[in-house]
Order: C-alpha cells, then sequence, then structure tokens
C-alpha cells in the first residue's frame, strides 16, 4: 500500500509541473496582459515602464523560472489586478463554493442514488420511466438554461427565495459559512439544486444501469433461490457490487464540480472561485490563473488519489494489482 | 401572483410616498463591474472611479456630459506657458474630521506614482513636474510643457489625508483602515466582485445626500442582473442588455433611463504599405495594399447603413455617428453632415480604385467588450459583402483581441473607443497622431495612419491654453481626419438603466457612471 502511494505522489508531482508550464505557455501566447489592461490614454513610456516593472519583457524560460523559484519559496505572487496575495485571494473565494458544491453533492447523491437504484429494481414500473425521462433533462439541457428558469420561477415570479448572492454568513464549528443561517439556506438552495441536476441524471443512470445488470447475475439468483428477502439482497450485496464506477464517477464529478462551478456560479452571482477565475481569464491576470488551475490539478490528484483507496476497500483486487 | 406584487407595490408606493424620509434610506444598486481596490490611486478602470468618487472627491469633476466643473477646487487658471493655480475649497473636512488643505492635494498626486498598478494612474500627472503649496488653499502646478489638459487630467485625481503616510497601499484601505475622503460616503466594507457598503458622510460640501446607506452590488451576468432588479434585490442596474429594453418597454413596474456613451464602435483600416494580413482578388493576394487607397475606404464608409445598425441591429440603442466622438464633446465639429448610405455610388468608387469585383479581407472585433460589439461586426460584413466584398468577420474575446491589435496584426478591425475625457485630444493624440513614442502620441494608432497636416494642427492645439482658440483647431482636425477615413465611426453606442418604478429618478451620464449622490429618491427632489 505504501509503495502505491508513494508513486502516486510522484506522479501528482510530475503532472502539477507538466501544468504550471502548459498554462504559463499558453498564457504567453494568447499574450501581454499590459495590454488587455492598460488605460486607452497611456503613453508608450508608460506602457513600457509597466512592461518592465511585471517582467514580462523577460523571455518566457526566464520569466516561468522567476515563477516557479518563487513558488518553492512559498510565494504565488500578487494578483495583478487587486495587488494582493494569489492563494489569500482563491482561498477566501473557496468557502463559497465549497458550500455550493457540499449541498449540490448531498441533493445529487440522497435523491439520484436512491432514485436510480429503485428504477433499475422494478426498471417496467410508470415510476421508473418517470425517473428516468426526468435524468435525460438533467443532463441534457443546459446548466445555464435551467438556472434562469429557477430564477424566473422561485425568485422573480414567485418570489420565494433570492435571485442571487450568497447571503448572510455565520459561523458553523468554527468556520464561516452561508449554511449557518437560514438566510444563507435561502440563498445557497436554487444554485445547488440547479448545480446538482446534472450530477443527478449521471447518478441516476449509473445506479440503474448497475442494477439492472447486477439484478440478473448469479449471485443474485442464488440469494434469491436460498430465500433471502430481496431488500437483504439489495443492500447487502448488490450496492457493493455496483458502487465502484458510481464511485469513479462520484469522484470525478466532485472535482469537475469543485472546478468548474463557473456558469451556476454566474447566472446566480455566486462568490466562488469559478467566478473569479473567468474574471482573471478575461483580465488575463496571470498569476491568478496559473495558481488557480495548479490548484485544480491538485485537487483532482487528491480526488483520484481517494477514489483509488476507495476502490482498494471496496475491491481487493485494485489493491493487489496496485502495488505490484 | 404578479398582479398581486404588483398591487402591493402600487399600495405601499402611495403610503410610503407620504412618507418619503422615511423610506428614502437605503439603495441598493446591481453592476456589471465594480472597483479592483479602495485605493483610488491604483487602477484608471472606468468602474474604480465610479466606485471611489462616492468615498473620495476629485480636485475638478465633471457633468453628466463630461463638461468641467468644480469639484475640491473652485476654480484654476494658467499663470503662464507651465504653470496652473488651483483655488481650493473652503471648510471641507476629510471622514476623520481633518479639514482638507493643499497639502492633501500635493500629497495624492505625488503618491500616484508609487502605488499605481498596470492600469497605470501616472497617466493623469504624466504633464505634472512638480507641486508646490502657495497656502492651505492654493496649489500652484507646474507642467512639463504646455498642458492645456490639465485640468481635465484632474478629473480623475482623487484626493486622500497627507495623513495617511506612505508604504500604505490596497490591503490598508480594502480593509478600511486607509479608506478615508472626503466624499458623500464612507466606507463600509467591500470585497473584490463582491458588494461595496457605504453609508451617508453628513458633513459633505454638497450638502447631504438623499440615502444614508448605499450598497453597491457587483453583478457580471446581465440576466442575473436583470433577475435581481426583477426580484426586487436591488432598486437599479446598470448595462440593460437590448433584448430585456425592449421587454421591459411595456412592463409599468420597471422604468428605463437611456443616454449616449462615450463609446463609439470605429472600423480600423490598416493604410500600412504592407497590410498584416493579406487581402486577396480571386484567391491572389494582391499587390499593394488597397486600403492606402482612399476610395476603398470612402466605399466602404458608403456601404454602411447606419440606420440599419441603429434600428435593427441594436434594437434601437444607439446613434449614427459621424466623427469620433459624440456631439457637445470638446472638438466635435458641426461642419459634418451625417454620413450617407449610397452603395451605388460606393461600387463605382471601388471600380474607380480598380477593384469591380471587390476583394478578400479579413476583418476582426471583439465580442465581449461593449455591448453590441459582435453584432454590428457581423452586420458590417454582411454591408460591405452588398458591396461586392467577401469578408470573413471575426469576433473575438478582448482578451485575445487586444494583445493582437497591440502587435498591429489586424488588416481591418472594429473596437469600440470612448473619448473619456470629454474633450478631442485624448482620442486623436492616442488614434490619430503619427506613432511617435518620443512625444508619446500615436500608442493607439494600429493602422499606421500619417498625414503631417493632421499633427500639424493636432499640435498646435495642444500648444494652446486659450480654451475656445483650441477648440477651433481641434475642430478642424476632426474635418481632416474624418475627410481622410482615418477611422470610420459607425455608431454611438447608448447605455441603459433600469429601476423599480416609483422608486427613484436621475440623469443618465455619457461616462455611464451610477453615481448614488446624484439619484434622487422620487418624491423629494
Amino acid at each position: 500500500m505504501l509503495g502505491f502511494v508513494i508513486s502516486r505522489l510522484l506522479q501528482a508531482i510530475v503532472v502539477v509541473f507538466a501544468m504550471s508550464i502548459i498554462v504559463f505557455v499558453g498564457v504567453y501566447a494568447i499574450g501581454n496582459p499590459i495590454d488587455v489592461m492598460i488605460d486607452p490614454g497611456a503613453t508608450a513610456e508608460i506602457r513600457e515602464n509597466l512592461i518592465r516593472q511585471y517582467g514580462l519583457d523577460q523571455p518566457l524560460w526566464r520569466q516561468y523560472f522567476t515563477f516557479l523559484s518563487n513558488v518553492v519559496q512559498g510565494d504565488l505572487g500578487q494578483s495583478m489586478v487587486y495587488n494582493t496575495s494569489v492563494t489569500g485571494l482563491v482561498f477566501s473565494r473557496l468557502p463559497a463554493t465549497l458550500e455550493l458544491v457540499f449541498v449540490a453533492i448531498t441533493i445529487a447523491t440522497v435523491i439520484g442514488i436512491p432514485a436510480g437504484v429503485y428504477a433499475g429494481y422494478r426498471p417496467n414500473s410508470f415510476a421508473a420511466k418517470t425517473i428516468m425521462a426526468l435524468s435525460i433533462l438533467g443532463f441534457s439541457v443546459p446548466t445555464f438554461w435551467i438556472g434562469m428558469l429557477l430564477i424566473m420561477g422561485f425568485a422573480v415570479e414567485l418570489g420565494w427565495l433570492p435571485s442571487g448572492g450568497r447571503g448572510d454568513v455565520g459561523t458553523l464549528f468554527g468556520i464561516s459559512t452561508s449554511l449557518a443561517t437560514a438566510n444563507g439556506w435561502s440563498h445557497v438552495i436554487l444554485p445547488a439544486l440547479n448545480l446538482s441536476l446534472f450530477k443527478m441524471g449521471l447518478l441516476i443512470r449509473l445506479s440503474r444501469a448497475g442494477m439492472v445488470e447486477a439484478m440478473q447475475t448469479d449471485y443474485v439468483k442464488f440469494a434469491r433461490a436460498q430465500g433471502l428477502p430481496d431488500r437483504q439482497i439489495v443492500l447487502r450485496h448488490v450496492l457493493r457490487n455496483i458502487s465502484i464506477p458510481i464511485v469513479t464517477v462520484f469522484g470525478l464529478e466532485l472535482g469537475s464540480t469543485l472546478a468548474f462551478a463557473v456558469v451556476t456560479e454566474s447566472v446566480f452571482n455566486w462568490p466562488g472561485v469559478g467566478k473569479l477565475i473567468i474574471d482573471s481569464i478575461l483580465q488575463l491576470d496571470r498569476p491568478v490563473m496559473v495558481t488557480y488551475l495548479i490548484l485544480v490539478v491538485i485537487l483532482f490528484v487528491i480526488i483520484n488519489f481517494t477514489v483509488d483507496i476507495v476502490y482498494a476497500r471496496l475491491d481487493p483486487r485494485v489493491r493487489l494489482g496496485g502495488s505490484r | 401572483m404578479f398582479r398581486h406584487t404588483f398591487n402591493t407595490g402600487v399600495a405601499t408606493a402611495l403610503l410610503l410616498s407620504l412618507a418619503p424620509a422615511a423610506y428614502s434610506q437605503e439603495l441598493v444598486i446591481g453592476l456589471r463591474a465594480g472597483p479592483d481596490s479602495i485605493d483610488p490611486h491604483w487602477s484608471t478602470l472606468g468602474s474604480q472611479a465610479e466606485a471611489l468618487r462616492h468615498i473620495y472627491d476629485t480636485l475638478v469633476d465633471v457633468d453628466e456630459t463630461l463638461q468641467l466643473k468644480p469639484g475640491l477646487a473652485e476654480s484654476w487658471e494658467p499663470i503662464d506657458d507651465t504653470t496652473w493655480d488651483f483655488k481650493l475649497r473652503e471648510g471641507v473636512t476629510f471622514h476623520d474630521g481633518t479639514p482638507f488643505t493643499a497639502e492633501d492635494v500635493k500629497f495624492s498626486i505625488e503618491r500616484i506614482p508609487e502605488v499605481t498598478g498596470p492600469m497605470s494612474m501616472t497617466l493623469y500627472t504624466k504633464y505634472v513636474d512638480s507641486v508646490e503649496v502657495i497656502d492651505d488653499y492654493t496649489l500652484r502646478v507646474k507642467t512639463k510643457g504646455i498642458a492645456p489638459a490639465l485640468p481635465n487630467d484632474f478629473t480623475r485625481l482623487f484626493v486622500v489625508p497627507s495623513e495617511t503616510g506612505e508604504g500604505v497601499g490596497n490591503e490598508e484601505f480594502n480593509a478600511g483602515d486607509a479608506a478615508i475622503g472626503t466624499g458623500p460616503y464612507r466606507f463600509v466594507s467591500w470585497e473584490p466582485k463582491g458588494d461595496l457598503v457605504l453609508e451617508r458622510y453628513e458633513d459633505h460640501w454638497r450638502g447631504k445626500t438623499p440615502w444614508e446607506r448605499v450598497v453597491r452590488k457587483e453583478i457580471p451576468d446581465d440576466a442575473a442582473r436583470v433577475a435581481a432588479l426583477r426580484s426586487g434585490q436591488v432598486d437599479l442596474i446598470n448595462y440593460v442588455p437590448a433584448t430585456d429594453y425592449v421587454s421591459m418597454k411595456n412592463n409599468s413596474e420597471v422604468e428605463t433611463f437611456i443616454s449616449d456613451s462615450v463609446y463609439i464602435l470605429n472600423v480600423q483600416p490598416s493604410v500600412k504599405d504592407e497590410e498584416p494580413q493579406p487581402i486577396r482578388v480571386n484567391g491572389e493576394e494582391v499587390e499593394g495594399n488597397p486600403l492606402q487607397d482612399l476610395r476603398v475606404r470612402k466605399a466602404l464608409d458608403l456601404a454602411i447603413n447606419r440606420d440599419v445598425l441603429v434600428n435593427v441591429v441594436l434594437e434601437g440603442l444607439g446613434t449614427p455617428a459621424n466623427q469620433l466622438m459624440p456631439e457637445g464633446f470638446f472638438g466635435y465639429t458641426n461642419e459634418l453632415g451625417e454620413r450617407e448610405y449610397d452603395i451605388e455610388q460606393a461600387r463605382a468608387l471601388l471600380a474607380d480604385a480598380g477593384y469591380p469585383d471587390g476583394f478578400e479581407v479579413d476583418f476582426t472585433c471583439t465580442n465581449n467588450r461593449v455591448p453590441g460589439d459582435a453584432v454590428v461586426c457581423e452586420a458590417l460584413a454582411q454591408m460591405w459583402s452588398r458591396l461586392g466584398l467577401t469578408v470573413n468577420a471575426q469576433a473575438l474575446n478582448g482578451t485575445v483581441f487586444f494583445p493582437a491589435a497591440a502587435k498591429e496584426e489586424y488588416t481591418m478591425a472594429m473596437s469600440a473607443w470612448g473619448t473619456l475625457t470629454g474633450e478631442a485630444a485624448y482620442t486623436y493624440g492616442a488614434m490619430i497622431h503619427s506613432k511617435d513614442p518620443e512625444k508619446g502620441f500615436g500608442n493607439f494608432n494600429r493602422t499606421g495612419y500619417s498625414n503631417p497636416e493632421f499633427d500639424e494642427v493636432f499640435v498646435r492645439g495642444t500648444q494652446t491654453l486659450d480654451p475656445e482658440e483650441r477648440r477651433k483647431i481641434y475642430e478642424e482636425a476632426s474635418l481632416i481626419a474624418m475627410e481622410d477615413r482615418a477611422l470610420i465611426p459607425t455608431v454611438i453606442l447608448q447605455s441603459v438603466w433600469a429601476a423599480n418604478a416609483d422608486k427613484l429618478t436621475f440623469t443618465p451620464r455619457v461616462d455611464q457612471e451610477t453615481r448614488a449622490y446624484e439619484i434622487s429618491p422620487v418624491g423629494e427632489q
């Protein structure tokens, strides 16, 4: 197991390193951030000074190594737009995104998996067909459009919930989050629902497919022949067997939701990292872009790593293969 | 449900109109962009200035059509060619109670180069050579050369107290410790891309503003901003998209305010000897650059149907442009008539120039810079195809467009330009004057246009202190540049605000600023 962990860690470092180069080259190819930011009335002298001040006149490799040596010293740089530390900026926005994703994933799991399991257990029932039809809607209709519909319905027409923003922030177990206040919940519920729909559809379809397949396998037939009640068969045996693909997808989806909740955050004006990165891209705020993308890579590495460990728990064959 | 809310709304409005003072306490505004910092000397960004104006005053102010008016300075005059005297307002205090004096202005000017960021504020102090305090209420500025536009530059000179001290930057300002100005509102709180919360400063020299508390919410997404207004979360929004404007016109719950903006979409034909992207006839690259021929540029101009651009493409939210500035700006000439649309004459000119069957050209523009840029771009391509050209229109994100435009990689481009200072020198010096890094002219001249006659007239303007004389010189410059089609202006964009009906009223500004202290509650004017 230890060897497994070490080799994964080494892989992770290589990935992060490669990613930083790709991002750097990519941003460099787009061009000089000063040309995006600079005021139209600025003189050539002002422009030249700025380019020098931010080290943008240096060749790419030197800029990259300056960046790298700063990172090694624990300094990810200052945002060009806000002139505050990039890590501070990203981490000040992270709680907002985390709570949104947490609620969304919870909604998706709590509704999606039981609904999918049921749809797979009684595939021909009316309820199952309804669930499947809705799940198709869940991941085929664009997120921003559903988001707008939710806002039009619940915020504009009915006036039940606010149309956007984060609401009051309270403290829960020492973490400041809007999940601690009723007003905060009223703000989080619509965007979280919006964000959860795609994942819910996915989880429904995955668990249904697994369920349908599993119910026809020999071990279920044996169990039934033995006289075990269906309830016990499903909960104790089938669920465990169909959970591997679900865990994989869940992990990947968790990552992509965290990293790319951009659309929902924009539509609902949620002050999370997704919006921060979009703004930074539009202004070519290089330090923020690089830092954020690297954090995303680290995030995915951690998630995949966790998923692998969970696999290994669920299915010993994975563990054996991995340690070899 | 809708009707119900509406009726309640009317009832409340009626009730409250009996006691307007009680209801006009808080104003919540939804804006497309907010500040990047609370340090007023960090960035020249328009949204930054707009927000910080509430906390800090500028030395010189501008009215809604960008004409100069007194701010912290009551008057100003040139003493000689390189000296300006500013007479300051007496009895003004900062939010912490300290009186405002000339020392604070001197400190603010000298602080700018130390703390400014990538959108450098040194732009507004580039003519300042030295600053001298004559007495508490008189400031003398020595300039580098003749600087007739110095008062215009000082419309962005935010004043902070000299007690601020050196080495104080964005962090201290953002936290609120250093956020002290003489403006109509005190700073309460702010977070990047979030809400800016302000409370009224009771002792402001302009008198009390109607709103005790103002919350400026940053909502960049157009649809989200409109939804926030419709659901009653905010009282007023700016940058209403054209599509929503059409539906709001028929909605009695919402009131809209429209104004011309300073932004004009200009076509920029490269007139260099060799065009950056090849122009082709029947797939063959042509010799020389067809756009160098004035007849071709005139043909392009004549083929633009500006009425269609305004009424169809922009849903009515624009005005045809005939020069690089809106009417009334310093240097706008009345001698240019409306631009004609004459496709026959355009074809004839093109044939005359040797391209009876047109040519193939790339045309690049932005798609996220200002409302309507991408649609106008596509419409222009279609209009020119009626002329017989093959136009490869490409609308790009500003992040990609601007760096490439700065490297002058486009043969024909279009982007928005705003004469933000309200006077011609800003626009002509940057875009029309020949490139001259020594003098600091032509930094945004990406077409290679160079006309010694224009340069001579323009430079004469920059050396003339008498405003009336200077105005005439710039009007002459306008004529030359437009006669030459140095750039081809198409439409002036308009901006739209929307508010819940019966709550507030204000006069929209051409610089698109939303100033809370210029908004008055209905029934309390």
